[in-house]
């Protein structure tokens, strides 16, 4: 799904000035630790000529800021950082003329110079630090108690017979509710509803499993690939994999709910907070305008907040006890109900001739429903499950199919939704060719590339990386992989790693090139360069939820690890390309996306074994390197 | 049951159910939100506070035992009005995404810098090792130590 801006922004529902001189920014979008807050504080103080400090940012409250569809796919800045930094500058032009800030905002007004990078780092630092910062799970409200949730043993599973009455005499319990397939508990403290939702005694019915149809949707055709495949001078076919991985939020889901007969306000760290809002209307039978989202910080969260479901299961509870519930999930709920993201196989055929030009390339992606809100629709399929399943390279012949498959797990969007995974096989396969071919993996790119901004950040990342002068072998090597990700952002990115006798894989320094158009915000972009390859390098090298049959075997960190303070790499260079002429294209998402195949293509080079399935553990490289 | 602890050097009465963790009464009971819930396991970190100066998990620790120790909270690391080296440090280095797991960086940090007021990189690593970040703000921590550190 692309999000598309507001059709004709107002100046009233965006820039408010106040009686003492402050000024009030509105925008739909919703900050997770993504530095979107700071980014409009500055746009807009940028176009009005006043300090940062002057400008208070309100984020997603659905009673005060214009529509929004929601916060994905990286798109704030180039969405809403736009139509801040014209009405900001439309507002600057009202208030010089006396002239109350109001009226349509024009595409065309003329703005300043883009922000400076002065100012606070983060507006929210102060507050974090000190602990003033008001999280979702953090919200009180007067005469709020705790909910829990009886969770069955697998999706989809109904309950038969309740049994409650050892639950009901447990110490504090307020009410044991029952809401269609929903049973929880509702407790004065968290502690007590936690231990009665667990002494509830349930029979559950499983459903036999659905035997859904993998659904096959081209999304580039060409008959005559097969044949060019057949008659290129060198062809690597290979099928790459990726398990199911859990978003694996720190703070696992939360949500406050006030829930009356007539109206319902809900505290929630959702991406959607007017989709929610509609949800949550629907559910609870009121009038959408009855229903007020006011989203608060969650713990960061990678796409599973598109989804509802803590806020919407907080409301039925405060619905049927009539007061404000605080739910917050357990870490084992998180694991085990929390969407995933999609597990994968994808299988690729490519081949060049004996200059080393691709003459085809086929590729057939199998995985499950990536999409916002964890349903499938066809049309946006290819954006989402198919997000980056065509190869940034000049390919005369080229077949590209995905097969959605049916998921006993729950999926939802995952940062960069399938981008991630179609770019591993992608630069992975691109790797073994040049191998194939015994010939600079660097040189067989930019031979197939004719896209300027992508050979720039290749040509960045290859001199900030010493590419071809840098000694390998020896249990050391470098890997390479780049792309061009969706929205239009470029990212070259070199990974350096050592592999023990073991195999066991080591980060060592790591090199990004990234071109995202015009950067509003130096550092935020590096901030968010590096926990996006922090996170990519976790899910390469150790993550897999471990599931069967839909039943989630993963209960806690010591069952998921993911990297640590040990793990991380020991160095991130980042250089930043973008041209200040270019619209901003987003930087959330994209340089997670090239990292599996840097590290994998990284480990090649340092001990000859090719790892096709994730995570790239030591028993994968021992196995690999035979 | 009723308890008195020590937390940011005030004397606090509280009346909670035997085998209430001091995560649980801090938030709940106290107002001090700081402290995270993470895992309640012991696993991630999220719900550290210095117990004599040591990091420890509140989410394992009863307030019975609790009330033997000063425990001191995010809340109270600053001083009058100023804040403490290492968290002016978390805010110029940017050491933060969602800042769910700040708040126990900063526990870790803290007891290591009282231990060792100048820390290699691995000592800060390794110290800060049971802190999970799932943002990756892990090497602008290690920057924001190493910072705090020289000014101590
Ligand atoms: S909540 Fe205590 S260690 Fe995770
Ligand atoms: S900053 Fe989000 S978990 Fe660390």
């Amino acid at each position: 799904m692309i999000a598309q801006p507001n059709e004709s922004p107002r100046l009233e529902e965006r820039i408010r000035l106040e009686p003492d001189g402050r000024v009030t920014v509105f925008s739909g979008k919703v900050e997770f630790g993504q530095g979107i807050r700071t980014a409009f504080a500055k746009i807009v103080a940028a176009g009005l000529g006043i300090t940062v400090d002057r400008v208070t940012v309100v984020l997603g409250d659905t009673a005060q800021v214009p529509y929004d569809r929601g916060t994905f796919g990286s798109r704030s800045i180039a969405q809403d950082g736009e139509i801040l930094r014209r009405a900001a500058a439309l507002a600057r032009r009202l208030i010089a003329e006396g002239r109350p800030l109001e009226g349509p905002i024009p595409e065309d007004v003329p703005v300043g110079p883009p922000a400076p990078d002065a100012g606070p780092r983060r507006v929210e630092a102060p507050e974090i630090v000190t602990g003033r910062a008001r999280f979702v799970a953090d919200a009180r409200l007067p005469g709020m108690l705790r909910g829990a949730i009886a969770r069955p043993p697998v999706r989809g599973a109904r309950p038969a017979a309740v049994d409650d009455r050892a639950a009901r005499a447990m110490a504090g319990v307020v009410a044991v509710v029952r809401d269609g397939d929903l049973i929880g508990v509702v407790a004065k403290r968290q502690a007590q509803a936690v231990a009665a939702a667990q002494a509830l005694e349930i029979e559950w019915t499983v459903p036999p499993a659905a035997d859904l149809d993998t659904v096959s949707i081209p999304i580039n055709e060409d008959a005559a690939t097969l044949a060019a495949l057949a008659g290129a001078a060198t062809r690597v076919a290979a099928t790459y994999a990726m398990p199911y991985i859990s978003n694996a939020p720190i703070g696992p889901s939360a949500a406050v709910a006030d829930v009356r007969t007539d109206e319902a306000t809900v505290y929630a760290g959702t991406q959607r907070p007017f989709g929610l809002r509609d949800e949550l209307a629907a559910v609870l039978g009121l009038p959408v305008d009855a229903v007020r989202v006011i989203p608060l910080m969650p713990s960061g969260t990678y796409g599973r907040n598109s989804l509802g479901d803590v806020a919407v299961e907080a409301a039925r509870l405060s619905k049927a006890c009539g007061r404000p519930i605080l739910l917050q999930w357990s870490r084992e709920e998180e694991f085990a109900h929390g969407p995933a993201r999609p597990a994968c196989a994808l299988d690729i055929e490519a081949g060049t001739d004996a200059d080393g030009r691709f003459v085809a390339w086929r590729y057939d992606e199998h995985t499950n429903a990536h999409g916002y809100g964890g349903t499938l629709d066809p049309r946006q399929a290819a954006f989402t499950s198919g997000r980056n399943a065509v190869p940034p390279y000049v390919v005369p012949h080229l077949a590209v199919t995905l097969h959605i498959e049916p998921s006993p797990l729950r999926t939802a969007s995952f940062r960069s939704l399938a981008a991630a995974e179609n770019v591993f096989a992608i630069e992975s396969v691109v790797d073994e060719i040049a191998a194939a071919r015994g010939e600079d993996p660097l040189e067989l790119r930019l031979r197939n590339t004719r896209d300027p901004r992508l050979r720039a950040v290749l040509e960045a990342v290859a001199e900030r990386s010493e590419w071809r002068e840098r000694p390998r072998g020896d249990g050391r090597g470098l890997g390479l992989a780049c792309t061009l990700y969706a929205h239009g952002t470029y990212i070259a990115q070199v990974a350096e790693v050592t592999v023990a006798p073991n195999g066991r894989v080591r980060l060592g320094r790591f090199w990004c090139a990234i071109d995202p158009g015009r950067v509003i915000d130096p550092n935020g972009v590096r901030n968010q360069c590096e926990g996006a390859i922090v996170q990519s390098a976790s899910w390469t090298l150790l993550e897999e939820l471990k599931q069967r049959d839909g039943r989630v075997a993963t209960t806690g960190w010591d069952t998921y690890p993911i990297a640590t303070f040990r793990d991380v790499p020991s160095e991130i260079d980042i250089e930043l390309m973008g041209a200040p002429g270019e619209p901003p294209t987003g930087v959330g998402e994209p340089p997670g996306v090239p990292v599996a195949a840097a590290i994998a293509n990284a480990v090649f080079a340092a001990c000859g074994a090719r790892v096709r399935e994730l995570p790239i553990t030591a028993d994968r490289v021992r196995a690999a390197r035979r | 049951m009723r308890y008195r602890l020590e937390v940011n050097g005030t004397l606090r009465d509280l009346d909670v159910p035997r085998g209430t963790t001091l995560l649980e009464a801090l938030r709940d009971d106290l107002g001090l939100v700081a402290a995270r819930y993470g895992c309640g396991r012991g696993q991630c970190g999220a719900c550290f506070v210095l117990a004599d100066g040591r990091a420890v998990t509140s989410c394992l620790m009863s307030v019975e035992q609790a009330a033997a120790h000063r425990i001191v909270t995010v809340e109270g690391l600053a001083s009058g009005g100023e804040l403490a080296a290492i968290q002016s440090a978390f805010v110029e280095e940017d050491a933060m995404q969602c800042g769910y797991c700040t708040s126990g960086m900063l526990i870790s940090a803290a007891a290591l810098l009282a231990e060792q007021p100048s820390p290699t990189d691995d000592e800060i690593r390794d110290a800060l090792a049971p802190n999970l970040c799932r943002c990756g703000v892990q090497l602008r921590a290690i920057r924001a130590v190493k910072r705090a550190a020289e000014q101590l």
